[in-house]
């Protein structure tokens, strides 16, 4: 077990750090910590550097490894690790040998590969001769890839032995205790740590400069946006992929109601921002009457065509004179409180830090009452649904409306950010932007809904260091952390129970097994049946 | 004993097929009207007819004494109709005590604001939502399993958890769509026990569909045949069980050779 499991995640590891090695991530990373760390002399760094960097990936590699074995014995863990590190580092070594060789005899790779500079080639090699530093890959990954099996047994816990049971031993009998008891089911316990979160959140912005309050700003508007898209998706059930036009209407609103050209009527921002998201809303509403009666696929399809009407209407000629076609909308105002401009874009942070609050505290409020209850049973069968009592229209138009309106929230907030709204604001990307947001993040949970929003538009930001290979890093990224956690990075209670369902089937009585076969044939009959008749 | 739902010559076609042919039925208060048929026969489609998924081509479906013709099914179910299917159909990943809440859905009425602000009368409602789906869930026997998603509990359950959703909407008719299919003996029985309660102890009215004899004769207080969309019997449960049309329904005509 412990063989093959090691040797696969060797070969997987191996084979990503061939291509980071090609994608020049190690020397970024190198860059980034000498700038981090001045005082090191800039080859000692290089080394240091460089040789952590593989560490931590060995680390990484053996801790992937040993996820697959027995929590008992420790052997097989670190076995696993210590396997997958070799093959890692007998990989990249190899590599060294190779690329420090060619570089030694004036072999200059940039013609072929034009991350591989000279001085990325003398780092990765630790400043050694070619054998040297293919053993020194070796070592440091046989020794870090063992690191991360223990570390994955340790993190498993078998050890925990008398020391764990005493820790649940204490937990049970604080737990037991009255006064504690009560503090888990009071209001106020729940007052006091939602005060806590925000305050937290609300002192973070203070540690920022310009830069990132400004991508934290633009993660906080797809947070919005997320949030809003999770009621008409994760809630509802309904696939919205024109999510982006009501995203346009709140923008252009705030934009043309605040902007000296081309309306110029020159409204107060606050004026503005009740208009947009209230016109959003009611946009959701009206283009949902005749959209909402398809289903599934169907109802993608359309609303996707939805959102490439909007844009590529206030981009025509036709509407010129209002939307300011293809030039956009200048000089949108921004928000001011009490006399005080809100200028910088740490304030304009917090403007959306308590937008972001709100909309939680609403979309937690409906998940737990009548109104979500029955969107989350027209998610799970819309014919049943209807037969209990609900009006799945009017709850579809509801759900939709919600959705546009938060979107439309989003909107403002951008435009008057920007102080700019144009065409190109408003493409299809933006839809898919925020569907992925809230399904990388977990649908139905607002947890993952912001830790979707941090994936998809924090971390390009994070890895700009990489330039043009920003984008493919990035891919690669999701697509692991899909495979990873299929069900979302934070997904809700409900999705987890129903994934982990599905790896331990549920003893069901036999009864059903046999009586459960044919029904779905029937079902579907029935349904076309239904469809006729309409 | 007022009628509470009464079908004057309902008739069903799917372009050729004459699925339910002129079928007239009476469902009196506090009693267990029967459906029965071989398979085909057109009962769900009858169900569907009462319930507004289907519109009948001819005839007339009066709930106490309102018609239902061209109402949606969600104003039916808010009328008092509940229905529970053939093939279990509960929302699968909501939990057990949500699933009846859901079934008290037509009941209740706050909306968008009143989940947004939860006033003292969103509380109180939402209260006792929860106290009668409690109360529900008792009556049933899955009071432990009130926190347990659906598609988890075992099969019996799951039928009964279906019925408890459909009485959340304390309905004035309950429709029930071959409640004992799929079930053993043991659980049949069972099964007809408990809706033999719900007429008893509740006074639910109750019309049935069901092709399983032992369900029907043991509880029906009226039963009538379908076979190919038209009824060809109708009557308490032993003179429907002797009538010759009815046998030769079930079990075929008997060869002219072998008489």
């Amino acid at each position: 077990m412990a063989i093959r499991n090691g040797t696969r995640a060797g070969l997987i590891f191996g084979f990503i750090m061939v291509f980071l090695i090609l994608i020049g991530v190690p020397e970024t990373i190198n860059v980034i910590l000498q700038e981090a760390t001045t005082n090191i002399d800039v080859e000692t760094g290089q080394v240091i550097n460089t040789a952590a960097f593989l560490f931590v990936m060995g680390v990484v590699a053996g801790f992937a490894a040993a996820r697959k074995e027995e929590p008992d014995p420790l052997s097989g863990a670190v076995l696993s690790g210590l396997i997958a590190g070799l093959i890692t580092g007998a990989t990249t070594g190899l590599m060294i040998i190779i690329l420090r060789s060619l570089a030694l005899s004036e072999i200059d790779l940039r013609e072929y590969l034009d991350k591989l500079s000279p001085t990325a080639i003398e780092s990765l090699a630790l400043r050694l001769s070619p054998i040297l530093a293919g053993g020194a890959h070796v070592l440091i990954f046989a020794l870090s890839g063992a690191t991360g099996g223990l570390l994955n047994w340790i993190g498993r816990g078998p050890w925990r032995g008398p020391v764990g049971q005493m820790i649940s031993n204490t937990r049970d009998r604080l737990a037991r205790l009255p006064i504690v008891a009560q503090a888990q089911n009071s209001p106020i316990t729940r007052y006091v740590v939602w005060a806590a979160v925000i305050a937290v959140v609300m002192i973070v912005p203070q540690f920022l400069n310009d830069y990132w309050s400004f991508v934290l700003g633009t993660v906080g508007i797809y947070v919005i946006m997320g949030l809003g898209l999770n009621i008409v998706v994760g809630m509802a059930g309904l696939l919205d992929l024109g999510n982006v036009a009501f995203f346009a209407v709140g923008a252009y609103t705030v934009g043309l109601l605040t902007a000296p050209e081309p309306v110029g009527v020159l409204w107060d921002f606050w004026t503005a921002l009740i208009f947009g998201i209230v016109l959003a809303g009611l946009a959701g509403v009206i283009l949902g009457v005749p959209v909402l009666r398809l289903r599934g696929d169907y109802l993608a399809i359309v609303t996707l065509g939805l959102g490439e009407i909007i844009r590529i209407l206030i981009r025509s000629d036709l509407l010129k004179d209002f939307t300011g076609g293809p030039r956009g909308v200048r000089d949108i105002s921004g928000p001011s409180l009490f006399g005080l401009e809100i200028g910088s874009e740490r304030t304009f942070l917090y403007f959306i830090l308590v937008g972001i609050f709100l909309l939680i505290f609403v979309t937690i409020r409906l998940k737990n009452s009548r109104v979500g209850r029955a969107w989350i049973a027209m998610r799970e069968d819309e014919t049943v649904a209807q037969a209990m009592g609900i009006n799945t229209l009017n709850y579809k138009l509801l759900a939709f409306g919600m959705g546009a309106a938060f979107a439309g929230l989003g909107g403002v907030l951008f435009a008057s950010r920007n102080q700019f709204t144009g065409p190109e604001d408003h493409t299809l990307l933006v839809s898919i932007n925020v569907l992925a947001v809230v399904i990388v993040g977990g649908m139905n949970s607002i947890p993952g809904v912001i830790l979707g929003a941090f994936a998809l538009k924090g971390l390009p930001e994070i890895l700009r260091q990489l330039d043009e290979y920003r984008v493919l890093v990035f891919g690669g990224l999701l697509v692991v952390m899909m495979i990873l956690r299929p069900e979302g990075l934070w997904p809700s209670q409900r999705t987890r129970l129903q994934f982990s369902d599905e790896d331990e089937p549920v003893p069901i009585e036999l009864s059903s097994a046999t009586s459960a076969a044919p029904t779905p044939i029937k079902a579907d009959v029935e349904e076309q049946k239904q469809a006729a008749t309409r | 004993m007022s009628i509470v739902l009464e079908t004057q010559s309902v008739t069903k076609r799917f372009g050729g097929l004459t699925a339910v042919n002129s079928v007239d039925l009476q469902v009196p208060e506090h009693t267990i009207a029967s459906v029965i048929g071989p398979n085909g026969a057109g009962k769900t489609t009858f169900f569907n007819c009462i319930t507004g998924f289907y519109i009948p081509e001819e005839g007339d479906v009066l709930f106490q004494g309102a018609s239902l013709i061209g109402i949606a099914p969600d104003k039916i179910a808010k009328l008092g109709i509940a229905r529970t299917y053939q093939n279990i159909r509960l929302f699968n990943t909501m939990t057990v005590i949500e699933n009846v809440m859901v079934g008290h859905h037509p009941r209740m009425k706050k909306g968008l604001i009143g989940a947004v602000l939860r006033g003292p009368s969103t509380v109180a409602e939402e209260r006792d939502a929860y106290r009668m789906a409690m109360d529900l869930l008792r009556f049933i026997g899955l009071k432990d399993k009130a926190d347990v998603m659906a598609r988890n509990l075992p099969y019996g359950d799951q039928r009964r958890l279906e019925i408890a959703r459909a009485l959340a909407n304390e309905p004035h008719l309950l429709l029930l769509d071959e409640p004992a299919a799929g079930m053993n003996p043991q659980e049949t029985a069972a099964m007809t026990e408990f809706i033999r309660r719900l007429r008893d102890e509740r006074g639910q009215t109750i019309l049935l569909i069901e092709h399983d004899m032992r369900v029907v004769m043991g509880i029906s207080d009226q039963v009538t045949v379908l076979d190919h969309g038209e009824k060809i019997s109708e009557g308490p449960p032993d003179k429907v069980k002797r009538d010759p049309r009815v046998i030769e329904a079930y079990l075929g005509k008997p060869l002219e050779e072998d008489v």
